[in-house]
């Protein structure tokens, strides 16, 4: 059987879509295309096999030249100043309109629809996964996803080859993210060890369970009660244990190793919000959102009729220095996660090298297409539209001249 | 390498001295004996012209690209083929970039030749430059570096800076937004409840990507409720090397007399398929030949470009102000406009809760049985149309056919 030939060959140089420094010697090396001594079909044929190297290697030829539309989707940027004092008979107007003088016409910039003759690629899941640097290559992105580690729009999506549709939302797991960004990670003998101890650790436990692996804490639900308001006494109850989770947050520091009173405030305020039937999973998903709701369904209530005296002026359950209390527990618990995520230290279990940095050599090739939405603190990102082609710009990066665009196009419209 | 004109003045940099790179020369290079097994199917571990010269490059011209530029973009176009940073003053050493104290901003030579430039190059009559609004973009980071006189710190991209491919001379690095205006953009429409269109106009971000930045912000601050760990040191990082859109707080007394930043153009015109084709129309001299007069001749239910750009009100807005209305006036009729709008959208809303009360759910253990009206016309002619229900007789499936693709082609949000 034929040898496979090598992905990076400095024989054959071919720019690959991924960010390593073999793809950055071909970039640098990349030439205009020898238009002068060769047939047109030859120069088709090259320009193909070179554009195919780099869009959607991973694709076979059938399935490609299947996507390949000869329609390029394109856009013209428009004032709406001029739209509005103009109604545009102006640009018709001839002599007979009395323009007496050809002013100098101002000719728009070439919008370079053959650069974006594999713009259905970008579409592709793995394409756009690398597009938004989440990956350091398009087979990476796609081993993220055969992997599981993909979401669109929430949900698994293990095929790379998925279509996203404009407004999609595809987040891939951070710590993937950071592993296929960062630096790698050293063979130290310090790493060897730790996972050794922690296999022995693992194997200790297991031991200590009777050979079954441990059991998961199961993640809490919050079970709203069956009644549309809560009772005085277990709102009461409810608060006073939130009150005194307050207090231990409040004496916690953020940058402590054990976050236990962290987690025991979020259980408890999860449970306090779930007496309310009113309480949508929608309208308490965030911390600023969790403490309005607890302020506007507290703050009116007075304390149990039972426990009054009669003497005594109704005082409210959540009094004004509760709220002050609870506002500042919140605001400690957004600090402690802030603080928590951009803590880069050095982490031995980490697969990427710790303090983590960026890989070496993605600086040349760090760049979001606008095609593109992405927030980079949850790995997330939505696909806006398809990309387009403007005046003077093609969304679809690509980084062979436009000569060499021009001739795959045609080489692709041959068969159409 | 890309064709970057070495200019003279750059004549002082260092260049990458020959007896530094062999010095770097990794270690997996050794230079093995031929090797006596003729009959080893191994490729040769002798250093080849190919693979010295990979490394000579590596070590050389391409070192620069290595590690990212502190607080600057680092694309191969900024580079020429000796590896100096052509918008590198001559003073300019990499790495010795000291933090300078704040001190007045002003405008540099570059800004003033930034602006010559898009002068000259100006788009044609009622285009928008994109060029024009990332230079400025640019140049209020620029400013914001502080930058003092000397040549010592480096000066804004330019366009050619903003190349990963120096070849490809219609694709650069454009700015995504920072995250102070994703913040920003957030609070306006979750907390202001500004809609959607009105936070475009506002921040200069296209309609699409204020939805985007919403959903993400709020996922984003879901994740903090729930105190699981964000990507920070990596988004530090991405946002370091990438160009971005800073936000103007205009509302801060130090931005007096400031505007946000357009972040892209908000008005784009989708290139229609019917008007690709070339027309040639015979029309009387004396006539007004309008935008909307061309778009019938094109196709007969094809708008004139006021309506189908993404927001017509801009023009509503601007016709207003052309006419000479006064400003109680033009807000009136700005209400207006807004309460038919909001009217329009209640309806639509309604009749989409309408359409899914009239649906019976029968609730099962796993799955919810959901009754929907169907139409057995629905299924057209051939019966294949994609609304027919359910199996039809005589009418096998295509599914298992060759070339049936699975993958689903959409996922519900």
């Amino acid at each position: 059987m034929r040898k496979k030939p090598r992905f990076h060959s400095l024989k054959k140089l071919k720019v690959r879509q991924d960010m390593s420094r073999w793809t950055l010697y071909s970039l640098s090396q990349l030439r205009q295309p020898n238009t002068t001594a060769r047939t047109f079909f030859q120069q088709k044929w090259t320009a193909k096999a070179d554009t195919r190297a780099y869009h959607g290697e991973q694709i076979r030829e059938k399935k490609w030249a299947r996507l390949f539309k000869r329609s390029i989707p394109a856009v013209v940027p428009m004032d709406h100043k001029y739209l509005a004092r103009h109604d545009g008979s102006e640009q018709a107007a001839g002599r007979g309109a009395g323009a007496d003088s050809q002013d100098k016409q101002r000719t728009p910039p070439m919008t370079p629809y053959m650069q974006m003759a594999y713009y259905p690629i970008e579409r592709r899941l793995d394409t756009a996964i690398f597009r938004a640097l989440f990956a350091s290559s398009v087979r990476q992105a796609r081993q993220f996803c055969v992997h599981g580690l993909v979401k669109v729009n929430g949900k698994k999506m293990p095929y790379p080859g998925y279509m996203l549709n404009p407004g999609d939302m595809f987040q891939v797991d951070p710590s993937s993210v950071m592993f296929a960004t960062g630096a790698q990670k050293a063979r130290s003998s310090t790493a060897r060890r730790v996972a050794k101890e922690k296999a022995a650790a693992r194997a200790e436990a297991r031991e200590a369970q009777g050979g079954q692996t441990p059991r998961q804490p199961k993640p809490e639900v919050i079970v709203p009660s069956k009644g549309e308001e809560p009772t005085p006494a277990e709102l009461k109850k409810h608060l006073q244990a939130m009150m005194d989770d307050v207090d231990g947050v409040l004496a916690e520091d953020v940058g402590a190793k054990d976050k236990q009173k962290f987690r025991a405030f979020r259980q408890t305020v999860k449970r306090a919000i779930g007496l309310w039937r009113s309480a949508s999973p929608e309208s308490i998903s965030t911390l600023d959102t969790q403490f309005d709701f607890l302020k506007t369904q507290l703050a009116g209530r007075t304390s149990t009729p039972a426990a009054r005296t009669p003497d005594a002026v109704e005082e409210p359950l959540f009094s004004e220095e509760d709220q002050a209390k609870l506002r500042q527990a919140f605001e400690k618990l957004k600090l402690e996660t802030e603080h928590t995520s951009a803590w880069n230290n050095r982490n031995a279990a980490a697969p990427y090298a710790t303090p983590w940095r960026p890989r070496d050599y993605m600086s040349a090739f760090a760049f979001i297409p606008r095609y593109l939405e992405v927030n980079q603190n949850i790995c997330a990102a939505v696909y806006l539209r398809h990309p387009v082609a403007r005046p003077g710009l093609a969304e679809v990066p690509t980084p062979f001249p436009i000569e060499t665009g021009q001739l795959a196009f045609n080489w692709y419209l041959r068969r159409r | 390498m890309p064709p970057r004109m070495r200019s003279s003045k750059f004549a002082s940099l260092p260049r990458p001295a020959p007896s530094q790179s062999s010095r770097t020369r990794p270690q997996t290079i050794t230079h093995n004996a031929p090797s006596s097994r003729q009959f080893s199917q191994t490729t040769s571990q002798q250093v080849t012209l190919r693979r010295r010269k990979f490394y000579e490059w590596l070590n050389g011209p391409g070192k620069q690209l290595k590690e990212p530029l502190p607080s600057s973009t680092n694309y191969l176009g900024a580079y020429d083929k000796y590896g100096n940073l052509v918008r590198a003053g001559p003073g300019y050493q990499r790495g010795a970039a000291k933090p300078q104290e704040r001190g007045e901003t002003k405008l540099t030579e570059t800004t003033n030749e930034a602006a010559a430039s898009t002068e000259e190059t100006k788009p044609p009559e009622g285009q928008e430059s994109l060029e024009a609004l990332e230079d400025a973009a640019r140049q209020e980071q620029a400013e914001k570096k502080d930058e003092a006189q000397d040549d010592s710190v480096l000066p804004p991209e330019t366009q050619e800076d903003l190349r990963p491919f120096p070849l490809n001379q219609y694709f650069r690095s454009q700015p995504v937004l920072s995250e102070d205006l994703r913040e920003a953009i957030y609070q306006r429409v979750k907390r202001d409840g500004a809609t959607v269109s009105l936070a475009s106009v506002e921040f200069g971000v296209s309609n699409e990507r204020v939805g985007a930045v919403v959903r993400l912000k709020q996922m984003e601050k879901e994740w903090i409720a729930q105190g699981k760990t964000l990507a920070m040191p990596y988004s530090k990082a991405m946002l370091e090397m990438l160009p971005t859109t800073p936000y103007i707080d205009t509302s801060d007394p130090a931005n007096r007399g400031k505007r946000p930043i357009v972040h892209e153009p908000i008005n784009d015109l989708i290139v229609h398929p019917a008007t690709r084709q070339q027309l040639w129309v015979p029309v009387a001299e004396s006539r007004q030949f309008t935008r909307e007069d061309a778009g019938k001749a094109f196709d007969n239910s094809l708008l004139a470009a006021d309506e189908r750009i993404p927001h017509p009100e801009l023009v509503k807005a601007e016709r207003e102000l052309a006419s000479g209305l006064s400003f109680d006036e033009r807000r009136k009729l700005a209400e207006e406009r807004f309460a038919v709008e909001t009217a329009q959208k209640k309806k639509e809303e309604e009749a989409k809760q309408a359409e899914i009360r009239a649906q019976k759910v029968v609730p099962q253990r796993r799955w919810d049985f959901v009754f929907k009206d169907i139409s057995v016309e629905s299924a057209g002619r051939n019966g294949r149309d994609a609304r027919g229900v359910g199996w039809r007789y005589g009418l096998p499936h295509q599914d298992r056919k060759k070339g049936q693709v699975k993958i689903p082609t959409k996922v519900e949000a």
